[in-house]
């Protein structure tokens, strides 16, 4: 039984929302794998989902994150070609996320040397955290996972100490998330400011569970020595990030809180399921959201989430690991 | 704070100088709620991050329908409001209220809504109702607190927000948390990190 069933288990309400989107991107995975099975492949390229997929969370609006992921010596043909993946994925409801960061092909090479100054633009940071963070492989899954393994070993150099949490990959995570926050502005300032509302309520929920899901298991890898966190890392971020949460609720004695918070975002997931409350999310700019009744609901829930997460990080055991490393 | 009550500028006030996380205001009588209504409706700048409405528990005239009506005009920043199970007659006419409704365990004063099983059949025809968990009140039903803890299992996913005070001898006032009460609650507030919690005093000086 999993973290997220386990937690379930102690809530009188229990979390349906996820559980059913579990099953259902279960259900899904095997459908596009099926499809995808038979497409001609280089040995060293994958194709991977990314975003709900990776989190296991698919509604029925969810996009179709997806990536030619290859592991091997950059070149001008890979096989398959973005276009014919389109063809599978993505070809009856929404495209992959926009500023190409996904629909094309990616080199792993980039991901693992291109770290830091201005080489590692958005999209690359943006790969290499959802490749770690939140992934999913639907074609030659073998070479996906040495992908990940290659990315995570970046981080995990002669830098780390036994019993200290690695800062190197605390740091770009960090990075990230703030990244997420600072582009959602700035995409709005671009006059990009379709969907405010869901991306918006996106940002503090699904976003957050991202982010929360990474710093969780980076930060308890104080409790091993250094030669243990590549095992422990690989093998907690293998999980959903939900499910890395619900763990940490369980692990570190805030059960309640946990109960509330995952529960308050099994709620949002039913929200983004709901046709009309997605259409009304989808539709509303920033000033109409504010007399929405179903963006405050959903306000509301992140808060809930927000707040079991924080009484999680500081309320908990790993309150002296948030204090010693998620600030300076 | 009774000296003020229907002063909501003041009270405002005066809660943001204990914290200005989290609030809220009472309109315990039936005539505090229009006053409560304009005044919210001025959209006033206010800190809180979670604001509460506790809905008249006394001196009611108008009917419970109007009384409901009354509260789902309350503005969307009012995150919850506070209703007392054993004022509620129609269940039916809360529903309205959606997941704002939040329902409190009562006193051993009352004649209902003390224990989990009597709030149980409440929250099975509330679906979207969370709970508010006054700790005071399930410590004068149960001094042991074995019905505070049952409280908190059986509705651990509903709880929004606690009432923190301490209670006086006769069961009738809340008083300032006692050293006492803080040491014998404490394992079950512990319980309940992640949300806010709403002084129903003055806060202990120590």
């Amino acid at each position: 039984m999993d973290a997220l069933e386990r937690l379930a288990e102690r809530s009188d309400t229990g979390f349906r929302n996820l559980i059913e989107a579990r099953a259902r991107t279960e259900r899904k995975l095997i459908e596009v794998r099926d499809r995808l099975g038979e497409m001609p492949h280089d040995p060293d390229a994958c194709v991977s989902l990314f975003g709900s997929w990776g989190r296991r969370e698919l509604t029925q609006n969810s996009d179709d994150d997806w990536a030619v992921l290859v592991d091997g010596d950059r070149r001008d043909r890979v096989q398959p070609e973005p276009q014919r993946i389109s063809e599978v994925l993505g070809a009856d409801g929404p495209a992959p996320g926009t500023q190409g960061v996904f629909g094309a092909t990616v080199f792993c090479d980039d991901l693992v040397e291109r770290i830091g100054l201005d080489a590692d633009d958005n999209s690359n940071l943006t790969r290499r955290m959802l490749l770690l963070l939140e992934s999913v492989a639907v074609l030659n899954g073998e070479a996906r996972d040495h992908c990940r393994d290659r990315v995570l070993a970046g981080y995990l150099d002669y830098s780390i100490k036994d019993y200290r949490p690695p800062r190197f990959f605390l740091n770009d995570l960090i990075r990230y998330w703030r990244t997420i926050c600072v582009d959602f502005v700035g995409k709005e300032r671009e006059g990009e400011g379709e969907k405010w509302a869901l991306r918006n309520l996106k940002l503090g929920t699904s976003r957050k569970v991202l982010f929360a899901g990474g710093l969780l298991p980076i930060l308890l890898c104080h409790r091993y020595r250094a030669a243990d966190f590549e095992p422990f890392l690989r093998d907690s971020l293998e999980r959903p990030s939900i499910d890395r949460i619900a763990w940490a609720f369980l692990e570190l004695g805030a059960a309640d809180a946990g109960i509330r918070a995952i529960g308050a975002y099994d709620r949002f997931i039913g929200l983004l399921g709901d046709p009309s409350a997605r259409d009304e999310l989808v539709r509303l700019s920033r000033e109409e959201a504010q007399g929405s009744e179903v963006f405050e609901l959903g306000r509301r829930l992140g808060r809930e989430v927000e707040r079991g997460l924080l009484a999680l990080l500081f309320d908990t055991g790993i309150e002296p690991l948030v204090r010693e490393y998620g600030i300076f | 704070m009774k000296q003020s009550r229907g002063d909501w500028g003041h009270l405002v006030e005066a809660a943001s100088r204990v914290s200005s996380f989290a609030a809220e205001l009472a309109a315990l009588s039936e005539n505090e709620l229009p006053s409560l209504l304009d005044f919210l409706g001025t959209e006033p700048a206010l800190p809180f991050s979670y604001l509460s409405v506790h809905a008249p528990s006394k001196s009611r005239r108008d009917s419970e329908g109007e009384m409901v009506a009354g509260l789902e005009r309350l503005p969307i920043i009012v995150d919850a409001i506070v209703v007392h199970p054993d004022r509620i007659q129609d269940v039916d006419l809360y529903r309205a209220l959606g997941a704002r409704l939040v329902i409190e365990n009562m006193d051993a004063r009352k004649l209902a809504g003390m224990s989990g099983a009597e709030l149980e059949p409440l929250f099975e025809a509330l679906p979207d109702a969370g709970f508010c968990f006054d700790i005071a009140h399930a410590w004068t039903v149960d001094p042991t607190m074995e019905v505070g803890e049952d409280l908190l299992d059986r509705f651990a996913s509903r709880l929004r927000h606690v009432h923190l005070s301490s209670i006086s001898g006769d069961g009738l006032n809340h008083e300032t948390l006692s050293r006492e009460h803080e040491q014998l609650f404490g394992p079950l507030l512990s319980r309940c990190r992640d949300v806010p919690w709403i002084l129903e005093a003055e806060p202990p000086r120590r």
